[in-house]
């Protein structure tokens, strides 16, 4: 009990979530289930605060190191917030054989980045992806939610034009 | 409406090529009604709008928004039964593609669909797994291992629980057929998964459903919610519940035991075996964890029975593979074909060679985990065994192919970091030997290693191959030391002499 007000005071969690853990909570003999947990905050926050460690282990009735170990386990399990806009290029095999090296090039001297990186007025990430089954119409480039097929190094300046 | 019928694939790939955009440009005009279906899977026609005509579909293809007035005149539309890479093929699980919207459960019913769920309703459990075991039906994920044999083994377990799984994870770069048809053809999915639940007993299933997957999750769960208020999803009088659960970029989670702790929500860690998840599964119940195009072949076999299935394909490979052409061919694309082609007939019939400009210098079958054919070695038929001699695999049926300008030292590279980053940790010959190999790869790159460095490679790569605990490991050297192999300069200039 003192535990659990320990854990409410030191974790300051944002709107929501406080209610989305308690949801969250296995039913009486249901098995915890620390990735649907995650899943749950990383879509409400967009990534997954450390800081919510406590709380998310006191809800599922794990150890802290559970989820910790769940969650830097996963790659695309964010701990911190990236730009206003995802740009994830693809380096798959079909995506390499089309040249997708050279429209990863032209995206990092456009926006002045590395792959993993974030400019620095937040607009844009960049990450890599391992195939997106988007092989037929390779290289592949989704933005946000929206895919790109066949793209050409020329393309990419008219695409992040398009994205504020 | 009154407007002229327009079909428009919906697939991801359809609108990545441009068929969102024509979708967004015809959207409000009353001369169109448009209707989005599943794709033909030749995508390098894509963005392609077909309309009906006495002759069948008629297919307008590399659609700008400006043909409009030329496709509503009907100028210029080709018969689709003219289009080679698609009238060559022998489409049986992906026979509805192109032609049908992916979540109406009349077109298909209009397509046969359900024929084999009411063939398997009739039946006992052990009628279903007779009928699988005489199809002669092997997993599409990969392993090639009998469907039966695993069914059986669950069916006979007993246990207060058991439950099905469809392997959504679709790993390896270079498929995409499982997408294909989780967003063009999402009931097939779930009656083969319905067939297999009254099989072996089991009142749960769930879908493991990549994450970069996005328009498929949508799709299943609209299926999903579809299909039960039709009162589908039931099982020997039982509801049957599907669930689809989102996975978090782990190439490792697409191995069977490795899935399975992640559905239960842990890290993705492959569990040794035996028990085998057909005996202990999730939450230690008996479970059958198949791919997704494994479960989507089973209704043809159950409505058309078992001895049609094993009349098509080869001795050892029976039905149709479907193939998953990519990387710089003329014509990528999807390309369903009973086992027995050669892999050079497939490239020159199908692929109908290399892209404008480019040279064929090898060729990638089965993923990244995949061998490495030359030019020398395309004569290879296109079946388990085949491949199994020549220590390569089908794997899940994606084939790249790489153009003269391909750095083959940086391909290995590049393909034993992914091993290495992907590598879940549990066993040493995958987590170090895979780093190893990828420092030696560096180093080769930086014109620092020795004669003595490549044999090293070879060593690591002999010991992954014989005590990975799974397939992770134990295939990761065969690409790199196909490439060593066949294209030795590329490796050995770059030596320190
Ligand atoms: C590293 C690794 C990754 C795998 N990825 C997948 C995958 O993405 N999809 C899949 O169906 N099988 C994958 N498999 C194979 C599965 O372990 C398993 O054999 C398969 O799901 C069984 O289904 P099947 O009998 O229908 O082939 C993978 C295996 C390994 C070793
Ligand atoms: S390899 Fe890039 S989409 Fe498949």
């Amino acid at each position: 009990m003192l535990g659990s007000m320990r854990y409410a005071v030191k974790t300051p969690l944002p709107n929501g979530l406080d209610e989305l853990l308690t949801h969250a909570r296995p039913a009486e003999g249901a098995p915890p289930n620390i990735l649907r947990v995650l899943h749950a905050i990383h879509d409400v926050c967009g990534y997954i605060d450390p800081r919510f460690i406590p709380a998310i282990a006191q809800s599922q009735g794990v150890t802290e190191a559970d989820v910790a170990g769940v969650l830097s386990y996963y790659p695309s399990l964010n701990t911190q917030p990236s730009g206003r806009h995802r740009i994830q290029v693809c380096l798959g095999e079909s995506c390499l054989a089309n040249r997708c090296d050279r429209v990863v090039a032209a995206i990092q001297s456009q926006l002045g980045i590395e792959l993993g990186q974030t400019t620095s007025d937040s607009r844009f990430t960049l990450e890599p992806v391992a195939c997106v089954g988007n092989c037929a119409v390779s290289p592949s480039v989704r933005i946000d939610g929206e895919l790109h097929g066949r793209v050409r190094p020329s393309d990419v300046a008219g695409f992040l034009d398009r994205y504020r | 409406m009154s407007g002229v019928r327009l079909y428009l694939s919906n697939d991801t790939s359809s609108c990545a090529a441009g068929a969102e955009r024509l979708a967004e440009a015809w959207r409000q005009r009353s001369d169109v009604e448009l209707v989005r279906t599943s794709s033909r899977g030749a995508f390098y026609l894509e963005p392609m709008v077909e309309r009906d005509s006495p002759e069948g579909r008629l297919a307008w293809c590399h659609v700008t928004a400006e043909d409009l007035p030329k496709i509503l005149a009907g100028d210029g539309g080709i018969p689709i039964s003219t289009i080679p890479f698609l009238s060559k093929q022998t489409r049986h699980t992906f026979v509805s593609f192109g032609v049908t919207e992916p979540l109406s459960l009349e077109a298909y019913q209009a397509q046969g669909g359900l024929a084999g769920l009411r063939n398997a309703r009739q039946g006992s459990p052990s009628a279903i797994i007779q009928e699988i075991k005489t199809s002669r039906l092997r997993g599409r994920g990969g392993a090639a291992f009998p469907v039966w044999k695993k069914w059986d083994v669950a069916a006979t377990a007993q246990a207060d629980r058991k439950y099905v799984v469809a392997n959504a994870d679709e790993g390896d770069a270079g498929t995409y057929c499982d997408r294909m048809i989780m967003e063009g053809d999402p009931f097939r999915l779930i009656e083969g998964m319905l067939i297999c639940a009254m099989a072996i007993g089991a009142g749960a299933g769930y879908i493991y459903c990549r994450q970069e997957y996005p328009a498929a999750t949508a799709c299943l769960r609209a299926a999903i919610r579809a299909a039960g208020k039709a009162g589908w999803l039931e099982s020997d009088g039982q509801p049957f519940t599907i669930e689809v659960v989102s996975g978090a970029g782990s190439y490792v989670c697409g191995e069977e035991t490795a899935l399975l702790e992640s559905l239960e929500g842990k890290r993705g860690v492959v569990r040794a075996r035996p028990p085998h998840p057909a005996q202990s599964g999730l939450y230690g119940r008996p479970t059958i964890v198949s791919n997704v195009l494994t479960f989507a072949t089973i209704p043809n076999i159950l409505a058309r029975g078992g001895a049609w299935h094993a009349s098509l394909g080869t001795e050892g490979s029976c039905g149709t593979i479907a193939l998953q052409l990519g990387g710089r061919v003329k014509q990528p694309g999807l390309i369903e074909i009973p086992f027995g082609l050669t892999l050079r007939e497939v490239l020159d019939q199908f692929g109908q060679g290399m892209a404008d400009g480019a040279r064929l210098k090898a060729v990638q079958v089965g993923g990244p985990l995949g061998s490495l054919f030359t030019d020398a070695q395309l004569d290879i038929p296109i079946c388990f065994d085949a491949f199994a001699q020549a220590d390569a695999i089908l794997g899940h049926g994606g084939i790249v192919v790489f153009d003269d300008q391909t750095d083959m030292l940086e391909l290995s590279r590049h393909l034993m970091a992914f091993v290495a980053d992907e590598s879940c940790g549990k066993c040493v010959p995958c987590r170090i030997g895979s780093l190893r190999a990828r420092e030696i790869l560096d180093a080769i790159q930086r014109g620092q290693a020795t004669e003595a460095d490549l044999s090293l490679l070879t060593e690591l790569g002999d010991t992954m191959k014989a005590t990975s605990l799974c397939g992770l490991g134990g295939r990761a050297p065969y690409p790199v030391l196909s490439a060593l192999e066949h294209f030795p300069v590329e490796f050995r200039s770059r030596l320190r002499s």
